[in-house]
């Protein structure tokens, strides 16, 4: 059994039309047991940076609170807030730290990073649990449910949403892959993030 | 490898192997598959035969690529996660199931069925591999056929059931799966027997069976009464059901709901776990969020505006 | 109370003397207004710094000689005092910046790097063992967050941020020369003249490419910034601090 598996869980971010969204399921479980339908995955980090931790419950924890301190630090040694590509790179060095003995965790990244002329541009990263970066232009899947998120959001992802579009394909996209993964669920969660405001909804799903 | 060199040699131990799997198909099998025989006569002949690998030890060959403990990997999955249930009370016998199929973590299929209709008095219910279930929870049914046909009178449940538990235990350790419920309204009334691929069978009033077992236990268990009537019966079934599908990973989607009675097996329903969650019998979800909203201090009813 | 030479506080450890001095840094302070002259100014588009270099003896092959060094592809520092000290310092400042890299996939913001470096030098004020660095600097350099900014940081570990500076031998009339020329609008080109010409009084000897060291941060266009974003064609942003080449320096004195 993977370790992924022994809590379960699984999170998406996607690219839309000048704004980003991550969603996450909500069940903490103990491997076939589930113990709650409101175990929460992403965190802001920023005002315009949101991180998905899915893997281990403990590590989930462990890894929040470790970033929040080097955020924090950060933020007070830089005098601003940090950029979600720097971020990125902080969340890979961190996990590669533990090379050789890992965090269980697959973290995905969603924000709104400022380009050199003042506005915003939509962007979303992920690193396996060593902390490999993959910077997608489209979507980034992680969890248990992953391979069946890849499968859906292929389907359904195009470019260019619009935030309420978007919303409906990611929406659509989590509800029906954890439904196919027995480890994932349990209720659903969405960010959807353009340059001035979040959007945060929480769906029903099945309950099995 | 010289498997092939094996595979026509007439001496060795693979050549014993094929001599002896010729034997068997001769004079079929020992009378050791049914024990007493049971009145069944010259049935014997009526059992089916199966290639087995060509190896030196077929079980073991079978356990390395079907048992997932040992190597995750391995190509052949039998489905593990389930919930079943049955249980006898004064109106008859209520077999409930869910219809979720994992492989590994992925939920194959969520329209399962899990209970067989051996014939129009018998019903047994499928946990473990799906096709041992299938194939050999069917052949019973042939049997019980030609019982009555030999006997001018239906099989009686213990008997279907104890057919059953004498066939997969001719079957031991070459790596049979099933965990069943053989449930029927015979002579003596309702019956259920549990017959598992170990050779288990037992006599019983109520018993669930598979990865969800304990969840649904725990309700049939406090609501579990004699002389329920059919329709708390048929509700406690299906709530069962319903707690297993919430709390176990690997059941859930669906329950089948069926009832037997002095005539014969009825298929009640087929209900989807996650609408019985949300709105339940009565529009009050199963769902313990959806009971204690607004009710718990957690989660507190919204201040009424004065 | 110190006395002239510092007395009993002016040995091995730093400790205060009775009226609250820390000698050994004053001392050091010294040795600084000893070295020779480099000056920082910062220009509306871009900072220069510049120094006087001088070799001992003619025998001194001084093409070996560095006293701009670059930190990393945003920032270089020049200094006035004792030029171990200042070596030690690069080669600290140059795996902090390292570091920041590997931590955050970017180079440090100049104010980072520079308080950096001035914790460096204020451990030795604090150390037991060591003696302060005897080095002033004069850090210039650009980043997204700030611009481009000029640093100087003194062997006590105390710096700040300024629009024109001096340090080393000839600093006060340095000062007061660039205090006359200074004005928040003017051009990098003009900002290196001006440099050249402060460095020019109290030179000792002749000024040739041979004996001063230039570097000059570049504020990158909004086209450059775009274009370094998405990684350009070598896949690496421009840099932004460089040192001028000797043909460089010997066309700037030629004006």
């Amino acid at each position: 059994m993977s370790i992924m598996e022994y809590n379960g869980g699984s999170v998406i971010a996607m690219v839309g039309k000048d704004c980003v969204a991550i969603a996450s399921d909500l069940r903490l479980g103990n491997q076939a047991l589930g113990i709650s339908s409101n175990f929460q995955k992403i965190f802001p980090v920023t005002d315009r940076i949101y991180l998905g931790l899915p893997g281990l419950a403990t590590d989930v924890t462990t890894l929040r609170e470790l970033f929040r301190y080097r955020v924090n630090m950060y933020t007070i040694k830089e005098e601003r807030d940090i950029e979600p590509e720097t971020f990125a790179h902080l969340v890979s060095s961190t996990l590669y730290e533990r090379r050789f003995g890992p965090f269980f965790i697959e973290p995905v990244m969603a924000g709104m990073s400022k380009t050199p002329s003042g506005g915003y541009k939509p962007f979303i990263a992920a690193t396996d649990l060593i902390g490999c970066l993959n910077f997608a232009k489209d979507f980034v899947v992680a969890g248990t449910a992953s391979s069946k998120l890849y499968g859906v959001a292929e389907g359904l992802w195009e470019p260019d949403l619009e935030p309420e579009d978007l919303f409906e394909t990611i929406s659509q996209t989590m509800l029906n892959a954890v439904d196919r993964d027995a480890y994932s669920g349990w209720g659903v969660i969405v960010h959807v993030m353009t340059k001035d405001k979040v959007i945060t909804r929480t769906l029903k799903g099945r309950m099995d | 490898m010289n498997s092939f060199a094996d595979r026509f040699a007439i001496t060795g131990p693979i050549a014993e192997l094929r001599k002896a799997q010729a034997n068997v198909e001769d004079d079929e099998f020992s009378d050791a598959a049914w024990g007493s025989e049971a009145g069944f006569g010259s049935l014997a002949k009526g059992i089916p035969t199966f290639t087995v690998p060509n190896v030196p030890d077929p079980s073991s060959f079978l356990r390395l690529h079907t048992d997932d403990h040992a190597d995750p990997n391995c190509r052949i999955k039998i489905q593990h996660g389930t919930t079943t249930l049955a249980f006898r009370f004064q109106g008859g016998v209520i077999v409930a199931v869910d219809s979720r199929a994992t492989a590994g973590s992925y939920v194959a299929s969520g329209t399962v069925k899990k209970v067989i209709e051996i014939n129009p008095y018998l019903l047994g219910t499928m946990a473990g591999g799906a096709a041992d279930c299938q194939f050999w929870e069917t052949y019973l049914g042939m049997h019980c056929r030609l019982h009555e046909l030999r006997n001018r009178e239906r099989i009686s449940v213990s008997a279907a059931s104890k057919y059953l538990s004498n066939l997969v235990y001719s079957y031991k350790g070459m790596g049979l799966s099933m965990g069943t419920m053989i449930c029927g309204w015979d002579k003596t009334g309702p019956a259920v027997f549990y017959v598992d691929s170990d050779g288990t069978r037992l006599k019983g009033d109520l018993f669930s069976v598979g990865s969800g077992s304990t969840f649904a236990y725990g309700v049939l268990d406090q609501g579990y009464r004699w002389d329920l009537s059919d329709e708390e019966a048929q509700e406690l079934g299906r709530r069962s059901i319903y707690a297993a599908g919430h709390r176990d990973a690997f059941s859930g989607n669906t329950c089948n709901l069926y009832h037997v009675k002095e005539d014969g097996w009825r298929f009640i329903g087929n209900y989807d776990l996650s609408q019985m969650h949300y709105e339940g019998p009565s529009g009050t979800g199963y769902g313990y969020d959806i009971r204690v909203e607004g009710r718990s201090s957690a989660d507190a009813p919204p201040a009424t505006a004065a | 109370m110190a006395s002239a030479d510092g007395g009993a506080y002016s040995y091995s450890l730093t400790v205060f003397s009775p009226s609250g001095k820390l000698v050994q840094i004053e001392h050091a302070l010294a040795a600084v207004s000893q070295g020779t002259t480099s000056l920082g100014i910062k220009a509306s588009n871009g900072i220069v710094i510049a120094t006087e270099k001088k070799s001992p003896s003619i025998l001194v092959d001084d093409s070996m000689l560095e006293k701009v060094a670059v930190v990393c592809p945003n920032i270089g520092i020049v200094y006035s005092g004792m030029g171990p000290d200042f070596r030690v310092l690069i080669t600290k400042a140059r795996k902090s910046a390292q570091a920041y890299w590997k931590m955050y996939g970017e180079y440090p913001p100049t104010r980072v790097l520079t308080q950096e470096v001035a914790n460096v030098m204020q451990q030795a004020t604090q150390s037991g063992g060591v003696r302060p660095y005897g080095v002033s600097l004069l850090v210039a350099g650009w980043d997204n967050h700030r611009g481009p900014t000029l640093y100087q940081v003194d062997p006590s570990g105390s710096f700040w941020a300024w629009k024109a500076s001096a340090i080393g031998k000839n600093m006060v009339n340095a000062k007061t020369f660039l205090e006359k020329r200074y004005n928040d609008d003017i051009s990098l080109e003009d900002a290196i003249h001006t440099a050249l010409l402060t460095l020019k009084e109290g030179f000792e000897g002749q000024m040739t490419e041979k004996t001063i060291e230039i570097g000059v941060v570049t504020v990158p266009t909004p086209a450059e910034l775009e274009a370094g974003h998405s990684g350009a064609a070598t896949g690496r942003p421009k840099p932004t601090f460089r040192k001028l080449t000797e043909e460089e320096i010997r066309d700037y004195l030629a004006l």
